[in-house]
Parts: structure tokens; C-alpha cells; sequence
């Protein structure tokens, strides 16, 4: 058995044994890790606070058969100003639950780990339009390869008559190629998820409150349908 | 697998919290091995607390009758209420000796990364409480974790507008601790709670 150094962000724990508890970290290395936090629960804990979601720490563990055991950590990011706010917890909570659900064991995961880093840092830099969970979904696609098509038709590759949105088709849909089960878009919001699927988190257009809306829906559908699961953050304070 | 009945008594033993599966082979042959009185009395303690136990229906605190006796003391301020996740946080700060207001068990904390939301806790239970009881100030005791805080910043919301006063438990740092054990987290919460002296 063998020490070695990782880091990492938090993305959940859940109780393991008497007082301890398995927090689950991406790592830039080593895509999603299980490590035991011994004793975590005893409010003595010498871990205190570190291991709480969404922070990122740098750690020391001793390898063992299943699950690696934390000996050391240390934090490289608090993000403390994300737990002062309801609205920037429910955030953080989507993207951190966006990418346990993509992230895989035993793999590098470099860019999803920096896009991850990149969102909590914008909501500790104080971003709240509702436009960060949507550009945060867009590029969370298109790290796993399911990006949709925005720009030109998901089905012929046409750049007009661009009406359409098919959750199953992988995008936008020209009034040709439409078939079963997509949805009418109101116009311009293709314009709009085009733009957050590459705008800086910290420069969000803002335009409206409405495409906003529906751009958020769009991107939090096509979302659930590629990773067949509902992202159950976003629905807590429907 | 062992003869159905040591089988039966391990497959439940390993539903409990904690428990895995040759935890449950241990207590189950030592339950075996015991003197039979023993076991009988385990067995005899967990069928009581079922009968005689159920949930305050004022506070869903623990209780022998209708109401617990924390919510039957005539004694205790009512115009105060400490809001807790679980039962088992009552007793923690009772232990204290410093509280005599009347409690109100959530039965959790909101976890947006586990999908519990204010449907799933007892917060309309709480609302309803507070004209007839008089209530004037909710304090949250939540755990110091993402999940404890979101609770209290969501109660905050909910409740100040009701015209309640609402505070939360100061989090700091640990009595006896050493500061340069604290990590930046709690160092943090300690400063933003300090105390003018
Ligand atoms: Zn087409
Ligand atoms: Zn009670």
C-alpha cells in the first residue's frame, strides 16, 4: 500500500460506518475518487469543515484495497461566500450533481474538473443570473461529447429555419428535417443558448428575463435526457 | 448462509445504520451465545419503544404521550422555539442546560444535491405554530454543513417576513481546540459570529 497526493473538489459525502464518512472529490487526475474521511462526524474532527461540499482541497491518502484513506488535507479554495446564499448553494448543488453524474472513475477528467472550478469560482465572484446553470449545462455537454447543435440543424446541417429544439435529435432542428417529439422555439433563443454555450461565465448576456427562462429549460432538458437522470437540485425550490 | 431463523436475525441486524454484514454475523452469534434472558431483554426493550414511543404531535420531538415533555412543562418559554434536524439534537442542547424555550424537530435538512427540498421537512408544521403558541424567535440549530446552512438561509427567507425573529447558533471554533488546528471554514464562521467582549 502506498501514500499519494491528489486534489480535488468535493462533490458529496455520505455517513460510512460509526463517524466516518466516504467523500466523493473530482480530481483533475483521476476523474471521480471515493476517499474515507475517518472520524469526520465528531465535531473534533481534525478534518472540520474541509471536506464540505463544493471545496477544493488538496489532499494526502493511503491507498487501500477498495477505498483510499484521507490522512491529510488541505484547502486550496473555500469557496466561502457560496454557502451565505440560498440561490448560489441550489447552483453550486446543480453543477457539482452535473458532474458526479458525467464523471467517471479512473479517468482524467481535466476539462470537466476545470469547468467546474471555473462555475463555483463565478458564483464566489458573485455571478447570479440564471444563465451560469445554463452556459454551465452547454459546456458540460459538450465536455462529454453530447453538445447540441445550435447553430446549424442537428439533422441536414441547414443554418436557417431554425425553429425547432429535439432533446433526442442533439439539437436544433430545421422546418425540413422536423419530425416527432421537437419542440417549437420562441425566436432568437437559438441565438441565446449559442451564445452561453461559449460565453465567459463572468461576461453572461442577460438579455432577457424570458429567454433566460426558457433557454434554461432547454438546456436543463436536453441535459437530463443525454444522462437519463432528472437534476434534482433544480427541481428542490420548485 | 446459517439455519433460516440466525439468517433471518442477520439480515435484519445488517439493515441498521452502520451495520455490515459481518457486524451482523457477530451480534447474531452473540445473541446466540448470550444468556437467553439477555437476548429476551433486547428483544423486549425494542418492542417497547415502539409501543410506547411516538412523535410529539406539536414538536415531532420524541414522546411517552400525545405531546413530548418538553412541550408538556408549563415552565418553558413558549415565545421561543429551536428549530433542530433530528430527535437526537434535542438532546444535545437540552444537555447544555442554557435553553428553556420549546423545540421543533425538521426531521432533516434541505439538500439540494439530494433532492430534498422545504416539501420534504416540517416547515408548514412550523407556520402553523407560531400564531397560537405566541412564537416571537426561531433558533436554528442546524448541523454546520452546506446542507444545515442552506436550511437556515431558507428559514431566514420564510419566516423573517412572518414577523419572527430569527437568529442561528453561533458556529466557531471548538472549546478545548487549538487555533492553529481550525481549519479556514471555521476560522471564518468564528470571526463572522465573534462576540464583543
Ligand atoms: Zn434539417
Ligand atoms: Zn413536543
Amino acid at each position: 500500500m502506498a501514500i499519494r497526493h491528489d486534489q480535488g473538489i468535493v462533490l458529496r459525502s455520505y455517513p460510512f460506518g460509526e463517524a466516518d464518512r466516504v467523500v466523493v472529490m473530482l480530481s483533475p487526475n483521476k476523474g471521480k475518487i471515493r476517499t474515507v474521511a475517518k472520524g469526520v462526524r465528531k465535531t473534533k474532527s481534525r478534518f472540520g469543515g474541509r471536506l464540505e461540499p463544493f471545496t477544493h482541497v488538496d489532499l494526502v491518502l493511503y491507498e487501500g484495497r477498495n477505498l483510499d484513506t484521507i490522512t491529510q488535507v488541505s484547502v486550496i479554495e473555500p469557496f466561502p461566500k457560496l454557502r451565505t446564499d440560498l440561490d448560489a448553494v441550489i447552483a453550486a448543488g446543480t453543477m457539482v450533481e452535473a458532474a458526479d453524474a458525467v464523471a467517471q472513475e479512473e479517468e482524467s477528467s481535466m476539462r470537466l474538473f476545470l469547468l467546474l472550478h471555473k462555475g463555483l469560482r463565478s458564483l464566489e465572484a458573485g455571478q447570479r443570473s440564471p444563465d451560469l446553470i445554463t452556459s454551465f449545462l452547454l459546456k458540460l455537454a459538450d465536455v462529454v461529447g453530447v453538445a447540441p447543435a445550435l447553430v446549424d440543424c442537428a439533422s441536414c446541417g441547414r443554418v436557417d429555419d431554425l425553429h425547432r429544439f429535439s432533446f433526442a435529435g442533439g439539437g436544433v432542428i430545421c422546418d425540413r428535417c422536423r419530425g416527432e417529439g421537437a419542440v417549437r422555439l420562441r425566436s432568437g433563443i437559438t441565438e441565446y443558448l449559442a451564445a452561453l454555450s461559449t460565453a465567459d461565465f463572468m461576461e453572461l448576456p442577460g438579455t432577457s428575463d424570458v429567454l433566460a427562462g426558457e433557454a434554461m429549460g432547454i438546456a436543463r432538458r436536453f441535459v437530463e435526457y443525454h444522462l437519463d437522470r432528472k437534476l434534482v437540485s433544480l427541481a428542490v425550490m420548485e | 448462509m446459517f439455519e433460516g431463523p440466525v439468517q433471518r436475525l442477520i439480515d435484519e441486524l445488517a439493515r441498521l445504520p452502520g451495520i455490515g454484514q459481518k457486524s451482523a454475523q457477530r451480534l447474531a452469534f452473540h445473541l446466540l451465545l448470550v444468556e437467553e434472558a439477555d437476548a429476551r431483554r433486547l428483544a423486549a426493550a425494542i418492542g417497547d419503544m415502539r409501543d410506547q414511543i411516538s412523535l410529539c404531535e406539536r414538536c415531532f420531538n420524541v414522546a411517552a404521550a400525545d405531546e413530548c415533555s418538553i412541550c408538556l412543562d408549563g415552565r418553558r418559554d413558549q415565545s421561543m422555539v429551536c428549530v433542530v434536524e433530528r430527535p437526537q439534537d434535542i438532546i444535545v442542547v437540552e444537555r447544555t442546560q442554557e435553553y428553556r424555550g420549546r423545540y421543533h424537530v425538521l426531521g432533516g435538512a434541505l439538500s439540494p444535491i439530494n433532492g430534498i427540498g422545504p416539501g420534504q421537512l416540517r416547515f408548514e408544521e412550523l407556520k402553523s405554530r407560531l400564531e397560537p403558541e405566541g412564537i416571537a424567535e426561531l433558533i436554528v440549530a442546524t448541523n454546520p454543513t452546506i446542507e444545515g446552512d442552506a436550511t437556515a438561509m431558507y428559514m431566514a427567507r420564510e419566516f423573517k417576513p412572518l414577523g419572527v425573529r430569527v437568529s442561528r447558533l453561533a458556529s466557531g471554533l471548538p472549546v478545548g481546540g487549538d487555533l492553529d488546528y481550525a481549519d479556514e471554514l471555521t476560522i471564518g464562521r468564528a470571526l463572522i459570529g465573534r462576540t464583543e467582549l
